[in-house]
């Protein structure tokens, strides 16, 4: 208790102050300073006469069509809002509150976008709805006068967008329903309320704090949107940062000057509304006073045409959902040709979208056939596409990894009463990327590390060569570190203070009872939480465009690439049969890694203890019949 | 065996424990009952070692532990949540003391095989997970745990708190067994009377961190010290004045100067007085049939008298008889008035 100076260099002091040092390293090195300097370079600018000219990109701002990309950023963010809410809703009543024949089948569709989002997603439905996409071809044949490019801009970003963003509607939505007490339902009905008057007065109102917090998720997804506006061309803020980012002065008026507003309005947009719901969760939520809780059981809908029609809106949605899946797992079977006309081939399957390569015969300007060999590739056998799978494999494995360790170590910290103050700080110290929009922190590092001025990271440019997969780790590890923390955090929560006094009690010093007791209760979540980190970060899209550089290719960069025209003089050959087995594959990792984390990660020690003892009861039938088979041979 | 020798605590300005002087003797199963926040757990972890205090001396076995670190006492602990190490099955959980202690493989086995089965688990629940157990079971995992390195005490916070009522009293039975078996000295915390009562060779009454009484249950509970330990502990009726007056006027020796209390199973209801004793007429207004015993409401006075009598099948007394509360005022408990400062 008494600290005597000889006490001060023991060497768990010494671990603690090393690992502060680094966590100051981390926030001021990788988080404050290039943060800030985006912010003054905002008022960096010069004027033709090359004198400093502070508000010269204020007043770009407020004379030129700058303003329109926000604009369009708003637009886009109040539409979603309407829209997933809309959709949202839909799915989860539709599977969870409503008696909807099919309602199992129908919740396994409305959560594909659980395993495959973001830019998978997007190239996915660009398979169906772009100009030769498979649904547009199959329309346009119908519909001669149809116009085939249809599938672009706003409505295609909002129609993509709005099917995209419910998983986060059927995770927490989908449980708020699930936690309401079924007697108050029941009550309702009682009293003379109909089925739509409970769901309006009884239900939906205690759903009201979970609304909201999606409300300003989607708000925040739509305002900070990348890939389906990049793709589907869309003038947003975020296409425009990354554009701008890589031009120069020759070009256009202070690029970068402008680069940094956007961002910094981005960021500003995403604090107000952070604040908000952070105060409107702290007014707390409609507590459930019911101590014995009834399951909710699922209302009919006695009304036969609201009956049939509910049935008809759950299945068009499901189709709507569905469709993509399914062509895409379809198509990823189909030969070269199939997938290049986009007409399915029934007689012909093939694994070359996967594995190995086929030559390609082209017709050349001379009218000659001409043949590459081996042009027709399949993922795993198209080198650039592996090299997009490893790199972004080994980046996000690292990266998970390290916000992990950050979180673990820190919350050990946080979670100790001596360092209750400090504990605090960094706390929010580790917080403090959640407010900034992901944009804003890669563009960030891009200028700000793009330097041989940096004297922290030993005067070294971080975004050139090969250095930039630093820069991606580092990228990815800090914007991971918020959401790791409070998932982290909570897994905490549930060790039991008496645990440790018990250790204590038992002689077990401070590191012996984290490896030995605290580790193994929270391991399962850290692992989840490293599984969820890593399966966001392995098609992640928006730093890898930012990043994006020959060294710095990431998977999700190459399923961008795909989405270029294929086949013209032999180049980019079979690119959308790899978007499709990229997809599929995609989808395999993220389900396994869903899994994992659901499904195996959530068993307890009773679970894993009756697993392994049949496991072992396998292993001894195998042996055993294997050696009574050998007995019979020898025999 | 145990001396606690003046403790303070205090949590910044806040003063836990004022004072506290407490003597166990060997093999004893002592109790602290107090209801909560009285001190009785903070009293319970300065003896184990997770609180300091601010003045006074722990001694145990006549050596100073008082700065003793925690893992150095040899005291165990059952904690009130058990808190058994979830990933850990049960083996594990009753080996972790004797894994930190280095202890030899084949000798960690042996002590616990051998503390199992003196707590009656079996091979086959040793090698299960924590939560598979039922709440008796893990309480023995809890309780084999703290014994398996043979310490010279164990403490025990509230075991049977998280417990409902049937397994409560036959734990009870049970933890009595194992501590008279054991023979080891046990300290035992509880905000549940009849817990202390049954189980206790002596209990410490405990009341905003000063102790109220000490003593044999029976004197605890017959002969309570302070106005507080009688009301704490079982149920009693304080008399009003009038009642009070009443006695007085028959010729008790009665002090109406003092807050007179007196126990529901002393009065009767309808016996012929015997010598020293006065009957006071009054109405049942409510009658409680508990199966064992009866409890009646009866208006006596400018009162309200509980009465507790024994379920013989003879006598039951409808709401609005009248009958006759019998007191024998050598039962009653007087306590002075004590004034707000004396209380605070």
């Amino acid at each position: 208790m008494k600290n005597s100076k000889a006490g001060i260099l023991t060497p768990d002091y010494l671990f603690r102050m090393v690992g502060l040092c680094l966590f100051a390293y981390l926030f001021f090195g990788f988080m404050l300073m290039p943060c800030l300097n985006t912010l003054t370079s905002i008022f960096n600018t010069t004027n033709a006469a090359g004198q400093r000219d502070a508000f010269a990109v204020i007043r770009f701002f407020l004379a030129g069509n700058m303003k329109s990309y926000v604009w369009n950023s708003l637009k886009l963010a109040v539409a979603l809002v309407i829209t997933v809410n809309i959709v949202g809703i839909s799915i989860v009543l539709l599977t969870e509150y409503f008696d909807i024949k099919g309602a199992k089948i129908l919740r396994l569709g409305y959560m594909t976008t659980m395993i495959y989002s973001g830019v998978a997603l997007v190239t996915g439905y660009m398979f169906l709805y772009a100009g030769d996409g498979i649904i547009t071809k199959m329309l346009a044949e119908t519909f001669p006068d149809m116009k085939t490019n249809w599938f672009s801009g706003y409505n295609a970003v909002l129609f993509t967008m709005t099917f995209a963003c419910t998983s986060n509607h059927m995770l927490f939505l989908r449980n708020a329903i699930r936690g309401i007490d079924y007697n108050t339902v029941e009550a309702a009905r009682n009293m003379g309320a109909n089925p739509f008057k409970v769901l309006w007065k009884v239900v939906l109102p205690t759903l009201i704090p979970t609304l909201f917090s999606l409300t300003v998720m989607t708000f925040i997804t739509g305002l900070c949107a990348m890939s389906a506006p990049t793709l589907l061309g869309y003038d947003s803020i975020n296409p425009e940062i990354v554009r701008l980012a890589g031009s120069s002065t020759a070009d256009e008026a202070f690029p970068q000057a402008r680069a940094a507003l956007l961002s910094i309005i981005l960021a500003m947009f995403t604090i107000i509304l952070l604040t908000i719901l952070s105060s409107y969760e702290r007014k707390g939520h409609y507590l459930s006073v019911s101590k014995t809780k009834a399951k909710l059981q699922k209302q009919k809908i006695n009304n036969p045409i609201a009956n049939i029609l509910a049935h008809i809106y759950a299945y068009v949605l499901f189709i709507i959902y569905m469709t993509p899946v399914v062509m895409i797992i379809v198509f990823s079977f189909q030969t070269y040709a199939a997938v290049r006309m986009r007409k399915l081939d029934l007689s012909q399957w093939t694994l070359v979208n996967y594995f190995g390569k086929q030559d390609y015969s082209y017709l050349t300007s001379r009218g000659t056939y001409k043949t590459r060999e081996g042009s027709i590739s399949g993922v795993f056998s198209n080198e650039a596409t592996l090299g997009g799978i490893k790199l972004s494999f080994l980046l996000s494995a690292i990266a998970a990894a390290l916000a992990c360790v950050i979180v673990v170590i820190a919350c050990n910290y946080i979670f100790n009463k001596k360092n209750k103050k400090s504990g605090v700080v960094l706390e929010y110290a580790l917080l403090f990327p959640w407010l900034l929009p992901t944009i804003l922190i890669c563009y960030s590092y891009r200028t700000f590390f793009n330097s041989n001025n940096v004297w922290y990271v030993g005067n070294q440019n971080l975004y050139f060569a090969q250095n930039v997969r630093l820069l991606l780790i580092m990228a990815y590890t800090v914007t991971k570190l918020p959401f790791s923390l409070r998932m982290v955090k909570a897994s905490f929560y549930s060790i039991d203070e008496e645990l440790e006094d018990a250790a204590k009690n038992l002689g077990a010093g401070g590191l012996y009872t984290f490896l030995r007791v605290k580790l193994p209760i929270i391991l399962p979540s850290v692992l989840a939480v490293f599984a969820l980190n890593f399966n966001s970060l392995f098609t992640e899209y928006d730093m890898s465009a930012t990043f994006a550089s020959t060294y710095g290719t990431s998977y999700a960069m190459v399923i961008q690439s795909m989405c270029r025209e294929e086949g013209l003089y032999g180049y980019n050959i079979n690119a959308s049969g790899r978007r499709c087995a990229s997809t599929v594959f995609i989808m395999i990792v993220s389900g396994i890694i869903l899994y994992l984390v659901y499904g195996v990660g959530a068993r307890d020690l009773s679970e894993r203890l009756m697993a392994k003892k049949r496991r072992k009861q396998f292993m001894y039938k195998v042996t055993h019949l294997f050696s009574r088979k050998q007995e019979a041979v020898e025999g | 065996m145990i001396h606690l020798n003046n403790i303070v605590v205090k949590f910044g300005d806040f003063t836990a424990l004022h004072d506290i002087n407490v003597h166990v003797k060997e093999g004893e199963f002592f109790t602290f009952l107090g209801p909560s926040g009285c001190g009785k757990t903070t009293t319970l972890r300065t003896i184990t070692g997770f609180i300091e205090p601010a003045e006074g001396t722990v001694v145990v076995k006549d050596r100073d532990i008082t700065h003793v670190p925690i893992e150095n006492r040899n005291i165990g602990i059952v904690f009130q949540s058990y808190a058994l190490f979830p990933t850990m099955t049960v083996y594990d959980n009753i080996a972790f003391g004797l894994k930190i202690k280095k202890e030899k493989r084949d000798e960690i086995d042996r002590r616990v095989r051998e503390i199992a089965a003196k707590v009656d688990l079996n091979d086959a629940q040793l090698f299960k997970a924590v939560s598979e157990l039922s709440g008796g079971q893990q309480q023995r995992v809890a309780i084999a745990r703290a014994l398996v390195t043979n310490p010279a005490i164990i403490c025990m916070d509230e075991p049977l708190s998280n417990l409902d009522a049937k397994l409560r009293v036959q734990l009870r039975n049970e933890l009595k067994k194992m501590q008279k078996d054991f023979g080891i000295t046990t300290i035992y915390v509880t905000h549940d009377q009849e817990e202390a009562l049954t189980l206790s060779d002596r209990i410490a009454v405990f009341n905003r961190g000063y102790i109220e009484q000490i003593g044999t249950p029976n004197e605890v509970y017959n002969y309570s010290k302070t106005e507080f330990v009688c009301n704490f502990i079982g149920d009693i009726n304080r008399l009003k004045e009038g009642f009070v007056a009443k006695l007085k006027e028959a010729g008790a020796d009665v002090d109406e100067e003092k807050h007179n209390y007196v126990r529901l199973e002393r009065l009767h209801v309808n016996v012929e007085p015997t010598e020293g004793q006065i009957a006071v007429p009054g109405t049942v207004t409510m009658r409680e049939y508990y199966g064992l015993y009866i409890k009646y409401y009866i208006q006596c006075l400018d009162q309200e008298i509980k009465v507790i009598e024994k379920n013989d099948g003879i006598r039951i007394y409808e709401e609005g008889q009248e009958v006759n509360v019998v007191i024998d005022p050598r039962d009653i408990m007087a306590y002075p008035v004590r004034t707000h400062h004396e209380e605070q």
